[in-house]
């Protein structure tokens, strides 16, 4: 059994590791065709992964009602909600307007979770607000020029800002072109140079710990 | 409790209020400054302007409802001037929760500009597994998407005739609101297949996005609803966008006024503790 749950994972990981790494440079048809045939195993799991995703949570949340654990009423909205919308999303054949007439589903889209998503997304804005007012302070030298900074790029990125200082459209772009671009940039490489470490330890099997802590 | 104390912790729901009438003021009441625009939103621009009718555009709407204030109009304007260009238009979309805001989007714009489904263009919808989409669209566009979103076989449709798989794409733009998105389609779709990309995002997004700008990884971006408003002025067709553009001028103020308030209390109460901090010494 270890060798089915250990060594089989690891050998298919070493294996599909190198294979494919050595792929992106090798323009050969036939490498081509084996990249080909894996993209579409991969969307084929990724298919599966939904499906274990929604079983999961329907799992997690049939727990917390049968316990009562609190805030199970949510748990219980949450199952209402996604079986209700699996429901009509199933009648509807998965469309949401068929030669132009809205489906039930459709209307479930359009006037449930569009308003609701957007409702989410927009507070995020007074809530900044209150939080710039709470806690964007100058009590350093740093947090003074992560100020000055904000301010600037605050004004121009809008007309009225440019309308009044015209100058903090140009600083503003110089910000983001380039102190932002140059500060991201060492980042992206530094977190490129630590996923390409990480990759190269889970391909030669250094790095176990996506293959769970089961009993061996 | 001194006055810079009280002030410090005022009543949030004041702040609510401020920016509440900072965004409904203006659009009741909208001013129209101009809006200057900025060398990244032109890029873009600039690079549909020059390709000939007929090219291949490919407009991946990665975005879900929760930005659709920003990315909409985005995808609005591109698709105007794609049509207005008559290049072939390719929509699709990664994120499985935007399927259906993109169909909507592409068949308005598609019917206010008089295209038709299938021979001037097709919307692809959506198909799992995120990432891997982009590569096997690069190996084969109809193996990942056998049939475009109502249904009919891909094979044969007039708008992809000549087409096999992303190297056969003259430019791409992927409005993206998260992963994935226009990094993905760098990573795993311009970078080996070779077409010309570019990218639209949300606002907090963009500085994340600028160091692929500046090494021309992508040849334009459009920011956040900012980006939306100067596509529309550059395709003279003012919409949403531009209309917002008040709005959150208004609101940036205000940020703006409460952060310098905050640290005038900030300074006045640090100061006035340090002075009877000395006298009390």
């Amino acid at each position: 059994m270890i060798f089915l749950r250990r060594q089989v994972p690891l050998l298919i990981t070493l294996i599909t590791g190198i294979v494919f790494a050595a792929q992106y440079y090798v323009p050969h048809p036939a490498s081509e065709q084996m990249l080909t045939s894996v993209t579409k195993w991969l969307q084929i799991i990724g298919g599966f992964a939904l499906v274990l995703g929604v079983s999961s949570l329907f799992h997690v949340h049939a727990i917390k009602i049968r316990r009562k654990e609190a805030g199970w009423g949510y748990s219980f909205v949450l199952y209402v909600s996604m079986l209700g919308t699996i429901a009509v999303g199933l009648w509807s054949n998965g469309k949401e307007a068929v030669d132009g007439t809205m489906t039930a589903f459709g209307w479930i889209y359009n006037f449930m979770m569009v308003p609701l998503q957007g409702t989410m997304f927009a507070i995020l804005a007074f809530f900044i607000a209150s939080a710039a007012y709470r806690s964007f302070r100058a009590r350093s030298r740093e947090a003074a020029v992560l100020l000055i900074a904000a301010v600037i790029v605050m004004m121009g990125r809008v007309p009225l800002g440019e309308y009044l200082i015209p100058l903090s459209g140009d600083l503003s772009q110089w910000i983001l072109n380039v102190l932002n671009a140059s500060v991201r940039r060492a980042i992206l490489i530094g977190v490129s140079l630590g996923t390409v470490a990480l990759s190269i330890k889970i391909i030669f099997g250094m790095e176990r710990s996506y293959l769970g802590g089961g009993k061996e | 409790m001194t006055f810079a104390e009280r002030m410090l912790r005022i009543d949030r729901r004041i702040i609510f209020l401020v920016i509440g009438f900072c965004t409904l003021l203006p659009l009741l009441y909208p001013v129209g400054l101009p809006i200057k625009i900025s060398p990244e939103v032109r890029g873009v621009y600039d690079y549909i302007e020059s390709l000939p009718e007929g090219s291949v555009f490919l407009l991946s709407l990665d975005f879900d409802p929760a930005s659709k204030p920003e990315l909409h109009p985005q995808a609005i304007s591109l698709l105007r001037h794609a049509f207005r260009k008559n290049l072939r238009v390719i929509a699709m979309t990664l994120w499985v929760s935007g399927t259906g805001m993109a169909d909507q989007v592409v068949t308005q714009v598609a019917r206010e500009m008089g295209k038709e489904s299938g021979k001037d263009y097709v919307f692809l919808g959506w198909s799992p597994g995120g990432t891997a989409v982009i590569i096997n669209m690069g190996q084969d566009l109809y193996g990942a998407f056998p049939a475009d979103y109502n249904g009919k076989p891909t094979k044969g449709l007039p708008v992809l005739q000549g087409i096999a798989n992303l190297r056969d794409v003259n430019y791409a733009v992927s409005l993206g609101a998260g992963n994935p998105g226009v990094e993905a389609w760098y990573v795993f779709g311009k970078d080996k297949y070779k077409f010309e990309l570019a990218g639209g995002c949300t606002g907090v997004m963009a500085p994340g996005l600028y160091p692929l700008l500046r090494s021309g990884q992508i040849n334009g971006l459009i920011g956040g609803l900012r980006g939306a408003a100067e596509y529309e002025i550059l395709i003279d067709q003012k919409g949403k966008a531009v209309a917002g553009m008040d709005a959150q001028s208004a609101t940036h103020l205000a940020i703006i006024v409460l952060v310098i308030l905050c640290n005038l209390f900030y300074f006045s109460s640090r100061n006035r503790a340090r002075q009877q901090g000395q006298a009390g010494a």
